[in-house]
């Protein structure tokens, strides 16, 4: 049930497509899209006949971070006149996130943390913010996040393995769950509870009958999952103990492309580059652009040394980063949350369970297939 | 909520050419509120940004406890310190910081301190030198032993005789190679131990310089019988924000810009990757 309020409410298919014309109306709405390919992106929309419903995805080929974390964002910019002035460039426009799934949404709570945020419906006292970062706060704080709970598994889904699904428990503002051709709707935040009351006429309370059938949902859901296990505790705590041969990084390195597809699709790298940018010889921009550990540049001095120029090194690094303990004890959770991008994007078989297995098996295995569920029938 | 990505407008003030590539630069916040407001640690640093160019970390090199400026010490070998070295007196930059976590101050009161610094490495411990001469009384000892290269890669000449005239404070320098004006020690800075008397038990060392002098200075303070927590250096890395977010800097655990750059060979020794 969800954390914040008790009640469960039930929309209609109908209300809910009326409910996010409202919504449309009133801020920028982001959703699941068909792209050209007939692929899923999660991409703002004019009209909710431009959405892809829960059935006919499993999920978006990009992770929304790109919300939060554009690809290339401006910082500020400065310009030059008896002096230099410099404004900062902010985006704090009403936004909402609708059908994002519960481990995209828990890499944005992972994010939360990282940039100093916290969770944004809870704030422990000794989660102090370091040095917050204005502009993914701001963009964070103004967007509605609409979740939809997942019934099974797609191809390479594991996030009940990484504990990031498949549906939330908190920081969420709605989570729905389809059940009988309708929506049951959970309230994950007091901005979720304003929603509804907002718009009450859309909403009726759920009989206890219904609450109990979301219940089996959910249970079922947890039973389908039951198979995706990609064993990733194991390999945390051989990373964190450091018993991870390096002879193991240098057999996957020796495949790795270094196209840095892996984090540009994982949802919780945010990872970047800083770039001055002249427009004229008296102004110009700072942006902020993504960038992989897994670039040779990416420790690059100046002068020229590159401080791990070891492919094996570089992956190493990256894979720690995502699995040892001290990182679950900064951030709160682990940066893997079992969405399997990684798996469609790596075309060197350098994935997440790929890695996980290796680790666990201290030994590594070349797979013909880059999908999870086939792995097991080679 | 104070934008750390937000850089404050400094003036060059004053610049004075330490060698043939490197340069300090005095400067002051442009703004009198936050020059008056400046407070730091020796050892930590600022993001100096050439708008336009990029930005860089450089350490800062003057102490705190003299108001009104800082300094900062640049060796052109890049974009940004090529840039920085291109200016004169009146130009503007941009600043953030200071960030970092400082070398240990008031938990080395009462201790001696022996600084070993190479090159531009002395840079850093400038401004510990100098916070710690200004406030003799709380510390023993003060030895400096520094080498470069060579006689032109010296940097800070002028200080050395200022250093050499307070009371207990011994100063040898070395180069690895002299010219024909040059009548000091010929060697590298390991040579210059022998020449001193140091307690290592009642000693704390700050060590700062390249890479390759690093673990030949630790081996022969471990000989001489410093601990792992008694040695403390400096690690450089490529950094971006300053602040913890890019990723660029860290190492296992540490971030360089927030856990560093100062730490102890204790610490050093136990980064994982």
């Amino acid at each position: 049930m969800s954390r914040y309020e008790e009640d469960l409410w039930i929309i209609t298919r109908d209300n809910l497509l009326a409910l996010m014309d409202v919504f449309i109306k009133t801020r920028e709405v982001i959703a699941p899209v068909q792209g050209h390919g007939g692929e899923v992106i999660f991409y703002p929309i004019e009209s909710i006949e431009d959405v892809a419903w829960d059935w006919q995805y499993v999920n978006a080929i990009l992770p929304p971070k790109r919300f939060f974390l554009p690809q290339t964002e401006v910082m500020f910019e400065y310009g030059y006149d008896n002096g230099f002035k410099i404004t900062p460039r902010y985006d704090d426009r009403a936004r909402m996130i609708f059908g994002i799934r519960p481990c995209d949404v828990n890499a944005l709570i992972f994010l939360d943390r990282f940039f100093g945020g916290g969770s944004l419906s809870k704030k422990s006292p000794d989660e102090e913010p370091f040095f917050p970062d204005s502009h993914y706060i701001r963009r964070r704080a103004n967007t509605f996040i609409i979740a939809f709970g997942c019934h099974q598994p797609g191809e390479n889904c594991f996030c009940v393995c990484c504990d990031a699904g498949p549906f939330l428990e908190e920081d969420y503002d709605l989570q729905l769950t389809s059940m009988n051709g309708e929506y049951a709707v959970e309230v994950g935040s007091a901005r979720g509870l304003k929603i509804i009351y907002g718009n009450e006429h859309f909403f009726r309370m759920a009989s206890t009958g219904e609450v109990e059938a979301l219940g089996r949902i959910k249970k079922d859901a947890l039973n389908k999952f039951a198979d995706t296990c990609a064993y990733v505790s194991k390999a945390i705590r051989r990373v964190t103990e450091g018993k991870v041969d390096d002879c193991l990084w240098e057999k996957l390195g020796e495949r790795c492309l270094d196209c840095g597809g892996c984090s540009y699709v994982c949802p919780t790298c945010c990872c970047y580059n800083i770039v001055d940018i002249p427009l004229s010889d008296k102004s110009g921009i700072r942006t902020r652009t993504w960038d992989s550990c897994a670039f040779s540049g990416f420790t690059r001095i100046a002068g020229g040394e590159i401080q791990r120029s070891d492919k094996k090194d570089r992956l190493k690094r990256r894979f720690f980063h995502k699995l040892s303990y001290q990182y679950i004890e900064k951030n709160k959770r682990h940066g893997c949350v079992g969405c399997g991008r990684c798996i469609t994007t790596c075309l060197a078989d350098i994935s997440m369970p790929s890695v996980v297995e290796a680790i666990r098996k201290q030994e590594v295995i070349v797979q013909a297939t880059r999908t999870l569920r086939h792995k097991e029938e080679i | 909520m104070r934008d750390v990505y937000y850089p404050d407008i400094a003036v060059i003030e004053g610049i004075r050419n330490e060698t043939g590539d490197v340069k300090t630069l005095t400067m002051r916040f442009k703004d009198p509120g936050i020059q008056e407001n400046l407070t730091y640690r020796p050892g930590q640093f600022f993001e100096v940004s050439i708008f336009g160019i990029g930005e860089m970390p450089i350490s800062i090199t003057s102490t705190p406890s003299r108001k009104g400026f800082f300094e900062l010490s640049i060796k052109n070998v890049g974009l940004v310190s090529g840039a920085l070295h291109s200016l004169s007196s009146g130009a503007e930059v941009g600043i953030r910081g200071p960030f970092g976590n400082g070398f240990p101050y008031e938990g080395v009161f009462g201790k001696n301190l022996l600084f070993v610094g190479g090159g531009i490495g002395l840079a850093p411990l400038r401004s510990l030198i100098n916070n710690v001469l200004d406030n003799h009384d709380n510390f023993g000892s003060v030895i400096i032993l520094y080498g470069s290269r060579t006689p032109g890669d010296l940097v800070f000449r002028d200080e050395f005789k200022v250093w050499e005239d307070q009371p207990d404070v011994t100063m040898l320098v070395t180069v690895d190679r002299g010219d024909e004006k040059w009548t000091g020690n010929v060697g590298v800075v390991t040579t210059l131990f022998p020449k001193v008397k140091i307690e290592s038990q009642k000693t704390v060392a700050f060590v700062c310089g390249p890479p390759v002098m690093i673990p030949f200075v630790i081996k022969d303070l471990l000989k001489l019988g410093f601990t792992e927590d008694t040695i403390i250096s400096t690690l450089e890395r490529h950094m971006k924000c300053g602040v913890g977010k890019c990723g660029h800097c860290c190492i296992g655990h540490k971030y360089v810009c927030l856990d560093g750059p100062v730490f102890s060979y204790r610490e050093m020794r136990a980064m994982t990757e």
